[in-house]
């Protein structure tokens, strides 16, 4: 590819527009990368057949041209300050150029060939500067270099004496490169051997005096000259911009476009304003669809790479299209736009006729453009700082989007619906828009969802509307996210259908359906599949659990909770799980590319959930069950080991450690020293420590909250205080307890009761003095617990062993029954009890009641995770 | 779900055949006092029925429902005419009828299906058509109410048969055929017939084993609660994760029945053996818990009182249950025969959790709590000390009992724990064996 190459095409001016507007680009561009090529041959490769072939085409004739046209555009680009920059350059290889002549003639090879070198290197910028053309001097110093070098080396052949061998190596070297670098520079070095007095002067004269003429109003004209012989087009407007785009030529036009797109160099804006202006002219509905739909594509190619956002301009001006294309499509029933089954006719001249049942299908798919329009908008979202008023201001434009999406969903929900297509629609297209509807529903509370929904309903037109989702229904928000989920689940399959779910429960998680939501979880087995989904959805799934472990705390579960935010918040991970930020990688084991990656699937802020509220939930859940647990184990080593939460002991530990603790700074110091009061039985420190941290604000209905957290701090007090001073007592009054908690004598009772039931405390109640009376002598030796656990670990050797063998044996083996059942091991494998047992058929009559195979799961429906 | 209407018979209903509504709706109508309208209970039992071909019976309804003295005509019509296709079965089946009472041909049956069928169309010329006549004519019977045949023509029918699906249509007829007779013996074989298709034939289809598995639970109270025998077995199928799984996904309110179940069988003779009282103990664990998780799905008072006793530990709140649960029993069809034997159970339960934590109880207050005078109460505690053999002693100046809790030996633990575990791993090393 040389450069003569590019500047030839644009002086033979084919019609292209695109040329025409990019011809100068294209042609550094060129220039550029011949100069690469240049220096990389020069690293020593012999043969380089190509640029060879190119070169040897050019003719002398080639050059003139050439040269002329340069000279043109040069003066175009020329400014003033480029010029003494140029000069400066100009030097440079000057002097170059005369370090070289010194060295040839004292036959210094080897600083002969470091300063050809050196010119070289210099050579790209004043090509450059020169548009493409090597300058003079280089040519006339190549010229007489290689003259030099070829009769240096037959001389070398026939004279028997050697030379030093660094020369030797240095000439043989420039000589290669010589003979490469010149096949570039053939045209030049022939016009120059030719008649070098002639060369030089021209260069002179191109300098001094710039050609008048411009080239752009040439090509143009040339270009105009073109259309006019087609189809009778006329050129007005003396600028050269202004061409008449009548509705006949509207697919002519479209079709160059559309092959001009996704090749390099295209100006796409460019693009954008004649279609522009071809939708004005455009008469008919197919033309306008024709030339919608590529107009919408084309803005969005405008932003492909990755790192770039869509400006906000551009995407109101994609959304409003996609809207125009719905309007006209609402309208005309006869119209559709599918996703398969037409195809473009190949004629542009006539116009296309509908199909036999009367319905004009053009290729195009409206799904697609709404969920390209919804990731544009997502995309600049992330990238924007969420506490700015720009944030906001993009975010505003969601509602716009959201109509979109709906009479998206309409249009669809139609075309399915019609029965005249020649190819029936698939389910999946409808599946994807309610998907993306659904996604910008599920996190928004119900009000919110409400006017957003209002909203849209007004901007659809009164005529339409939706099987799926009735415009009458349209204001009970739960029961439109039921609906749409329902539908996904009967319709869609896989990672679609997994979403929807998903979106359903975070939706009732957050409106404090704790039971309807777990139960959903629970029952959807995503836990056990989530680990083969694609990352997107694992985020949701993690978000959704995080919902709903939040929406427990809300509803005072605190044991519910806490398993369900342990594996988010027990990670430190918290960020990257939910995909709310980047972690901060300490030893960075991530590849720049995976940085990307995990950076493109950040959600905008709008959709995060409070990470600091998520923590102080969960350490105050953890609080609550670690402390009893604690005072519980006391010093037992075999107890304490058993942990709830792992970071949270970490925490406390830390804590533990500081010498000196000032007044509780942020929430974690807050819930760390209430740890600290209550495990000293000072449940009304504790209860201070957490009920002023601040962001308990965030919660709908605080004050609830807040009264929640206070009882059951009071009850986990009590117990605290039993386990922890229960050695200290012979007898207790339970009145006085009642009093020492602020609890009624009735639940005290009902605490402590159920305390000596699981025979966690050693003690009686005596009703008759309204005392606890505590055991005494029930502290064992460190033998005696050892051997206790020994012989725990014993049994539980033997179970597992058993475990082993109905695994082996599918749990046909029926030679033993245990008793005392364990709690659920999941609830998979239930329904082992049946199989194999079909085959017994009717003739056995009476001899059907064989045991109903093994009961080892005591566990109901995935009771692995159920809070049980 | 619903506490406000104490009756389940509502949920229950979509459950059962029509036929089997029946006798509930009879309860009901028992239930209410003489002087009261009963007509909306026979305007319901007209409802049901009158699409059944127990056309007698419908007429006798009708007339008392619009107070005619005697059947309208158009069911001495109908009557006519079921009697007629009644005989056109009969004679249509005559022939595989007499074959199957004939001694030398059943033993020549057997236990293929396959080669009976060619075994009677060789020698006997049965035609499957002849079959499915059975099959007919079955459902006719059991449409008429005579429900002993239609449970003897659908056995023959299901000896033959190789269609499966009618075959488990058949089974399910002959079940209802065998509750409405009270044949509980063989109603309980029908239903473990019916788990093991359920279990077997729909394994890829887990919606219809949900469902199928719900009527099938329905179905089984009628024996459940009529037939002492029935109980164990059922409970253990109730208990059984499939099962335990479809109470509480698809029939929550069936927790009552299994809660009542659990409680009374306490009381059962034979229950003091130490492996079946083990039982009894785990099975009280899981109820506990099933209670405990489905409670914001359901609750009434007999799963409130399991709550009260054993989740809250509040006696009060167990007393005050109990008394609303024994009114819920004895009203319902099913639990209104073993009121009095929950009642004692549950007494039992209560006094024994209350002796387990308490070390000094005033004799009055548990009589209050047990919801008896103090006389009674006392001789209930004599019972008790003397039953189960606790360790306590009744002061009887004081009027208190004194309750003496020997904290378990550790030895005494240890050997505990390790007892079963010689038999445990002598029976696996068995198995290994094997």
């Amino acid at each position: 590819m040389s450069r003569f190459f590019h500047g030839d095409s644009s002086s033979d001016s084919s019609s292209d527009e695109e040329e025409l507007y990019s011809g100068d680009e294209a042609t550094k561009a060129a220039e550029a990368e011949s100069s690469e090529e240049d220096s990389s041959e020069n690293e020593g490769d012999d043969s380089d057949s190509s640029s060879d072939d190119e070169g040897g085409k050019t003719g002398a004739s080639r050059f003139l041209r050439e040269a002329s046209d340069d000279s043109d555009e040069e003066d175009e680009d020329k400014v003033t300050v480029v010029k003494s920059a140029k000069d400066k350059r100009f030097d440079e290889l000057e002097g170059t150029i005369r370090l070289l002549e010194n060295a040839q003639k004292i036959s210094d090879w080897n600083a002969l060939n470091e300063n050809y070198d050196r010119m070289n290197r210099q050579l790209p910028t004043l090509q450059r500067d020169l548009d493409g053309k090597a300058p003079k001097m280089y040519i006339k110093s190549i010229a007489q270099l290689e003259t030099q070098v070829m009769e240096a080396f037959e001389k070398q052949k026939v004279t028997p004496k050697k030379m030093n061998p660094i020369a030797q190596k240095s000439m043989n070297a420039l000589r290669q490169k010589i003979r490469k670098n010149n096949k570039e520079y053939m045209t030049d070095l022939e016009a120059y051997r030719k008649d070098p007095e002639e060369f030089m002067k021209e260069d002179v004269v191109e300098e001094t005096a710039p050609a008048p003429k411009k080239p752009k109003k040439k090509l143009l004209d040339n270009d105009t000259t073109l259309d006019a012989n087609d189809e009778g087009f006329t050129m007005v407007g003396a600028g050269g911009k202004a061409m008449i785009y009548t509705p006949e030529s509207i697919l002519k036009h479209l079709r160059t476009i559309l092959e001009a797109r996704g090749r390099k160099n295209t100006d796409r804006l460019e693009q954008i304003k004649i279609m522009e202006r071809l939708l004005d002219v455009a008469v008919t509905d197919y033309q306008r669809i024709r030339v919608l739909l590529m107009l919408i594509a084309t803005r969005f190619d405008l932003t492909s790479g990755t790192g770039s956002q869509m400006s906000q301009e551009q995407w109101k001006l994609a959304q409003q299209g996609i809207a125009q294309l719905l309007d006209i499509l609402e309208e005309h029933e006869e119209i559709v736009v599918v996703d398969s089954g037409a195809e473009n006719p190949e004629d542009d001249e006539k116009a296309p006729e509908p199909s036999i049942k009367g319905v004009l299908e053009i290729p195009g798919s409206v799904p697609s453009f709404v969920e390209r329009l919804d990731d544009e908008l997502t995309r600049v979202l992330q990238s924007i700082d969420p506490h700015t008023a720009e944030y906001v201001e993009r975010l505003q434009d969601e509602p716009s989007l959201y109509s979109n999406l709906v009479r998206a969903m309409l249009y669809t929900e139609r075309l399915k619906a019609n029965d005249k297509l020649t190819v029936p629609q698939p389910q999946e297209s409808i599946n994807r828009v309610i998907m993306r509807r659904l996604e910008h529903l599920y996190f928004k509370p119900a009000s919110v969802v409400t006017v957003l929904e209002e909203g849209t309903w007004k901007s659809v037109p009164e005529t339409l509307d939706s099987k799926i989702t009735p415009r009458s229904e349209g204001t009970d928000i739960n029961n439109l996210v039921q609906t749409l989920a329902v539908y996904l689940f009967k319709n869609a399959e896989g990672i679609i259908r997994a979403r929807a779910m998903l979106c359903q429960i975070y939706f009732l998680a957050l409106h404090d359906q704790y039971y309807k939501s777990r139960d959903m979880m629970l029952m959807s087995h995503l836990q056990d599949t989530i680990a083969s989904f694609d990352v997107n959805t694992q985020i949701l799934f993690n978000r959704t659990l995080t919902q709903v472990g939040l929406c427990a705390f809300r509803q005072g579960l605190v044991y519910e909770c806490q398993t369900a935010l342990q594996d988010i918040c027990g990670s430190q991970r918290q960020k990257e799980l939910l995909a709310q930020g980047l972690q901060i990688q300490r030893y960075s084991q991530i590849t720049p590319e995976q940085e990307r990656l995990e950076r493109q699937r950040q959600l905008p802020f709008h959709m995060h959930i409070n990470l600091e509220l998520l923590e102080c939930v969960y350490l105050t859940c953890s609080m609550l069950l670690e402390i009893p647990t604690l005072a519980q184990a006391g010093s037992s080593p075999e107890l304490r080991k058993r942990v709830i939460s792992k970071s949270y002991r970490r925490m406390l530990e830390y804590h533990e450690r500081q010498i000196f603790t000032g007044p509780p700074e942020n929430t974690r110091d807050h819930v760390m020293q209430a740890s600290k009061a209550l495990a000293a039985g000072e449940w009304k420190k504790a209860s201070d420590f957490i009920l002023s941290i601040k962001i308990w604000e965030l919660l709908p209905d605080s004050e609830g909250i807040k009264a929640m957290l206070g009882q059951q701090i009071q009850e986990e007090g009590l117990r605290t205080y039993l386990f922890t001073y229960a050695p200290f007592y012979d007898t207790l009054q339970v009145t006085k307890l009642a009093e020492m908690f602020e609890l009624g004598q009735q639940k005290v009772t009902a605490l402590v009761s159920k305390m000596i039931h699981h025979e966690e405390l050693a003690a009686a109640l005596d009703q008759v003095n309204g005392a606890i009376i505590f055991r005494k002598g029930v502290e064992l030796s460190r033998l005696q617990s050892l051997a206790l656990t020994l012989s725990d670990k014993a049994s539980g050797l033997i179970e597992s062993n058993e475990r082993v063998l109905e695994q082996r044996t599918q749990g046909t083996a029926n030679a033993f029954e245990r008793q005392g059942g364990r709690g659920g091991r999941g609830g998979r494998g239930g329904r082992g009890g049946g199989r194999g047992r079909g085959g017994s058929g009717f003739a056995s009559r009476g001899g059907g009641g064989q045991g109903g195979g093994q009961q080892f799961t005591g566990g109901a429906l995935g009771s692995a995770i159920r809070a049980q | 779900m619903d506490t406000s209407s104490p009756s389940v018979l509502p949920k229950l209903l979509p459950y059962l055949d029509r036929h089997l509504v029946f006798p509930l709706l009879n309860f009901l109508e028992e239930d209410i006092p003489e002087d009261q309208d009963t007509t909306e209970i026979a305007k319901l039992k007209y409802g049901l029925l009158k699409d059944t071909n127990m056309s007698d019976f419908v007429g006798d309804l009708y007339a008392q429902l619009h107070d005619l003295p005697e059947r309208p005509a158009e069911y001495t019509k109908k009557r006519e005419e079921v009697l007629e296709q009644l005989h056109k079965y009969e004679e249509e089946t005559q022939k595989i009828q007499d074959l199957l009472q004939d001694a030398d041909v059943v033993n020549n049956l057997r236990s293929d299906k396959e080669s009976n069928m060619k075994y009677l169309k060789d020698t006997h010329d049965v035609t499957p058509a002849m079959v499915e006549q059975l099959y007919d004519m079955g459902q006719f019977q059991y449409s008429m109410g005579d429900y002993e045949s239609a449970s003897e023509t659908l056995y023959r029918y299901r000896i033959l048969s190789v269609d499966n699906e009618k075959v488990n249509a058949a089974t399910w007829g002959k079940l209802a055929s065998d509750i409405l007779t009270t044949n509980w013996d063989v109603a309980v074989e029908e239903i473990n017939k019916l788990k093991e298709s359920i279990d077997s034939r729909l394994l890829n289809n887990p919606l219809a084993q949900l469902e199928h598995r719900t009527w099938l639970i329905h179905w089984s109270l009628f024996p459940f609660f009529n037939h002492e025998p029935a109980r164990e077995v059922l409970t253990e199928l109730f208990f059984s994760p499939a099962y335990i799984n479809t109470i509480q996904v698809s029939c929550p309110w069936i927790l009552r029945y299994l809660t009542a179940a659990v409680i009374t069988n306490r009381s059962r003779p034979g229950n003091k053996t130490n492996y079946l009282y083990g039982n009894y103990q785990k099975q009280l664990k899981d109820l506990v818990r099933i209670v405990r998780q489905e409670q914001y799905e359901y609750s009434d008072p007999v799963t409130a009182f399991v709550k009260a006793l054993y989740v809250d530990f509040d006696f009060e709140e167990a007393q005050k249950r109990l008394s609303e649960a024994d009114e819920i029993l004895r009203s319902d069809f099913f639990l209104a025969a073993s009121a009095d034997s929950f009642l004692d159970a549950a007494r039992h339960l209560i006094s024994e959790s209350y002796c387990k934590i308490h070390q000094r109880i005033d004799i009055k207050d548990l009589s209050m709590r047990l919801g008896l005078s103090s006389d009674e109460g006392e001789k209930w505690i004599v019972n008790l000390i003397r039953d189960t053999r606790v360790d306590a002693k009744i002061d009887y100046q004081a009027g208190t009992v004194i309750m003496n809790h020997p904290p378990m030996s550790v030895y005494q633990q240890v050997i505990e724990r390790t007892k079963g575990a010689f038999f445990r791993t002598q029976v696996l090393s068995a198995a290994v064996a094997k």
